[in-house]
C-alpha cells in the first residue's frame, strides 16, 4: 500500500504538540505529522531529540500541554483498544507462558475465548515462535522475546502501532529479519506505524516516510519511494543507500 | 550436597554424645544441665502421658491467630502504604514508632487491657508479625519495573488489575521472604506472651517448670518449640512453593 494513496482522514494526525517535563525543558516543540492508513512512519534522530515523547504523546501515555492527536479523526485522550505500543525492552511478564503473555491485552479486558488462543497461537507460528507457546519467556533469546512483544501487541488487531526502538538491542541478522517480519504482518492487518529508531538504515527499510528530529522539532521529513513489499535485498541496492546518505544529510543539516 | 549433609547430621550426634559424656564424668546436676537422654525421656513421657499436648496446642493456636491477623493486616497495610504516597508520609512515622516500641514491654499493658489467656498473646504475636509484611509488601509495592506499569497502562489495565496482575506477583517473593520471617518471630511472640500473661501453653510451661526445678522438662519444652518452629517454617516454604506468582493469572 502506498503511502499517497490520500485518504480523507489520516490514521493518526499530530497536531501543533507541545509538551515539556516537569522536571525539564521542553522536550516537544510544535511537532505536526500525518501517518495515512497502512503507512508506516519513522522518527529518527539522536537520543534525547523528543522522538520517544513523541511516540507517547501519540498513543495516549503522555498528554500534550498544547495541540491534539486524532487517531481516525477521534481525540486521544488516553491509551485506546485500536493502538499498539511496542516497548524498548520486550517487558514479558516471567511468570505467565509465553502464549499468556500474548493473550494478556485480552484477558485484561475480558475473558480468554479459544478463539483468542488460536489466535494468539498462530501469530506465534508465524513468527517461529510455534514450538515455544507454552514456554517461560525466560527461557526465550532476545530476538524471540522481542517477537513475542511484537506478538503481543498485534494481539487485539490494532489499526496503529507505536514503536519505540523494539530491536534496538539484539544482533544485527535478527533486526533484518525482525524488521521483515513487522512489514508483512502489519501489511497482512493493514496496520499503520509509527517507529521510532536511532538507526537509519532501519528508518528507510521500513518507512514511507521518515522524519527527522532534533531538539524537539522536526527538521525534515523524506518519503521514501522504494517499492514494496520490501524484500531483504533492497538493503543492497543503490537507491537504498542513497536514500540512507540523504537522510543522514538532514540529519547533520539538523544541528 | 549428600556428603556434607551427612557430615552436618553426624556433627549434631557428635555434640550431643559430648554434652552426654561431659554430664556423666563431670556428674553435674540434672537440675543445672540434664543429658540428653534425661531431656529424651521427660520428652517422650510428656507426649506419652499426654501432658504436653494442650500446652502445644494452646501456643499453636496463638501463633496461628497471631500470624493470621497480624499477616493479614501486615500485608493489607502493605498494599495500602505501597500504593498511596500520601498514606506513606502519613502513616510511616506511627508504624515504625510502633516497632521501635520493645513490644514485650508492652506485655503487662496487655495483660491489663485484655486479661490473662490467649487474647494478650494474640495480640502481642500479631504485633510482632506485622511489620515484616507491611514492609516487604509496601516495598515491592513501590519496586515495580517502570516499563511494566506503562505497559499495564498501554493496555488500560484498571488499578486493581494492575495491583493483583502486575505488582503482587512480581513481589510475591519480597512478600514471602517476610512472611518467612513472621513465621518465625510468631513464636517468639506467643512463647514470650505466655512467660508473662500466660497459664497455658509451651511458655507457661518453661516457667512452671522452673518453679518446679524441672530443668528436663525446661530442655524437653524448647526441643518441642524448636521442632515447631522448624515445621511451621518448612510449611511456609511449602506454600512458597506452590504459590508461583502465575496463581494469581486470572
Amino acid at each position: 500500500m502506498s503511502p499517497d494513496t490520500l485518504s480523507p482522514q489520516p490514521a493518526l494526525h499530530l497536531h501543533a504538540l507541545r509538551f515539556a517535563y516537569a522536571t525539564g525543558g521542553e522536550a516537544v516543540r510544535g511537532v505536526s505529522l500525518d501517518i495515512a492508513p497502512g503507512s508506516v512512519h519513522c522518527l529518527v534522530g539522536r537520543s534525547g531529540c523528543g522522538k520517544t515523547s513523541v511516540l507517547k504523546l501519540a498513543a495516549g501515555l503522555l498528554v500534550p500541554q498544547h495541540g491534539q492527536v486524532l487517531c481516525h479523526g477521534d481525540p486521544v485522550i488516553g491509551p485506546r483498544a485500536d493502538m499498539g505500543f511496542v516497548f524498548q525492552r520486550p517487558t514479558l511478564l516471567e511468570w505467565l507462558s509465553v502464549l499468556d503473555n500474548v493473550l494478556l491485552p485480552i484477558s485484561l479486558q475480558r475473558p480468554v475465548r479459544s478463539s483468542d488462543r488460536d489466535m494468539a497461537a498462530q501469530l506465534l507460528t508465524r513468527m517461529g515462535l510455534g514450538a515455544h507457546v507454552q514456554h517461560n519467556p525466560q527461557a526465550l533469546s532476545g530476538g524471540q522475546q522481542s517477537r513475542v512483544a511484537l506478538a503481543r501487541a498485534l494481539m487485539g488487531e490494532p489499526k496503529i502501532l507505536c514503536m519505540d526502538e523494539p530491536f534496538a538491542a539484539l544482533d544485527a541478522i535478527t533486526r533484518e529479519e525482525l524488521q521483515h517480519d513487522l512489514l508483512v504482518l502489519c501489511a497482512q492487518q493493514g496496520t499503520s506505524v509509527l517507529f521510532v529508531t536511532h538507526d537509519m538504515a532501519e528508518a528507510v527499510y521500513l518507512g514511507d516516510q521518515v522524519t527527522v528530529m532534533h531538539q524537539g522539532q522536526m527538521v525534515h521529513t523524506l518519503r521514501i519511494d522504494l517499492p514494496r513489499p520490501r524484500a531483504h535485498g533492497v538493503r543492497h541496492s543503490a537507491e537504498f543507500n542513497a536514500v540512507c546518505a540523504q537522510l543522514r544529510q538532514c540529519m547533520d543539516e539538523g544541528l | 550436597m549428600r556428603h556434607t549433609r551427612l557430615l552436618s547430621v553426624m556433627l549434631g550426634l557428635l555434640c550431643l554424645g559430648l554434652w552426654e559424656l561431659a554430664v556423666q564424668q563431670l556428674t553435674t546436676s540434672a537440675l543445672v544441665l540434664p543429658a540428653p537422654t534425661v531431656i529424651a525421656s521427660s520428652l517422650w513421657r510428656g507426649l506419652g502421658n499426654g501432658y504436653l499436648w494442650p500446652h502445644v496446642l494452646q501456643t499453636l493456636s496463638e501463633v496461628g491467630l497471631g500470624l493470621l491477623l497480624g499477616g493479614t493486616l501486615g500485608f493489607a497495610g502493605g498494599v495500602a502504604l505501597g500504593e498511596s504516597a500520601r498514606l506513606r508520609g502519613v502513616l510511616m512515622p506511627y508504624v515504625v514508632l510502633s516497632q521501635v516500641v520493645p513490644k514485650l514491654a508492652l506485655a503487662p499493658l496487655f495483660i491489663v487491657w485484655f486479661g490473662f489467656g490467649t487474647l494478650p498473646t494474640v495480640v502481642m504475636t500479631a504485633l510482632i508479625c506485622f511489620f515484616p509484611l507491611l514492609e516487604n509488601t509496601a516495598t515491592c509495592m513501590q519496586q515495580v519495573d517502570a516499563h511494566r506499569l506503562e505497559l499495564f497502562r498501554m493496555l488500560r489495565a484498571t488499578p486493581w488489575q494492575t495491583l493483583w496482575r502486575l505488582k503482587i506477583p512480581a513481589g510475591l517473593p519480597h512478600i514471602m521472604a517476610g512472611l518467612r520471617v513472621a513465621m518465625v518471630l510468631a513464636w517468639v511472640g506467643a512463647v514470650v506472651g505466655e512467660f508473662i500473661g500466660g497459664s497455658k501453653g509451651l511458655g507457661a510451661l518453661i516457667i512452671a517448670a522452673q518453679g518446679s526445678m524441672d530443668t528436663p522438662l525446661m530442655f524437653a519444652v524448647l526441643v518441642l518449640i524448636t521442632v515447631l518452629g522448624l515445621l511451621s517454617y518448612s510449611g511456609v516454604q511449602a506454600l512458597e512453593r506452590r504459590l508461583s506468582p502465575a496463581s494469581f493469572s486470572l
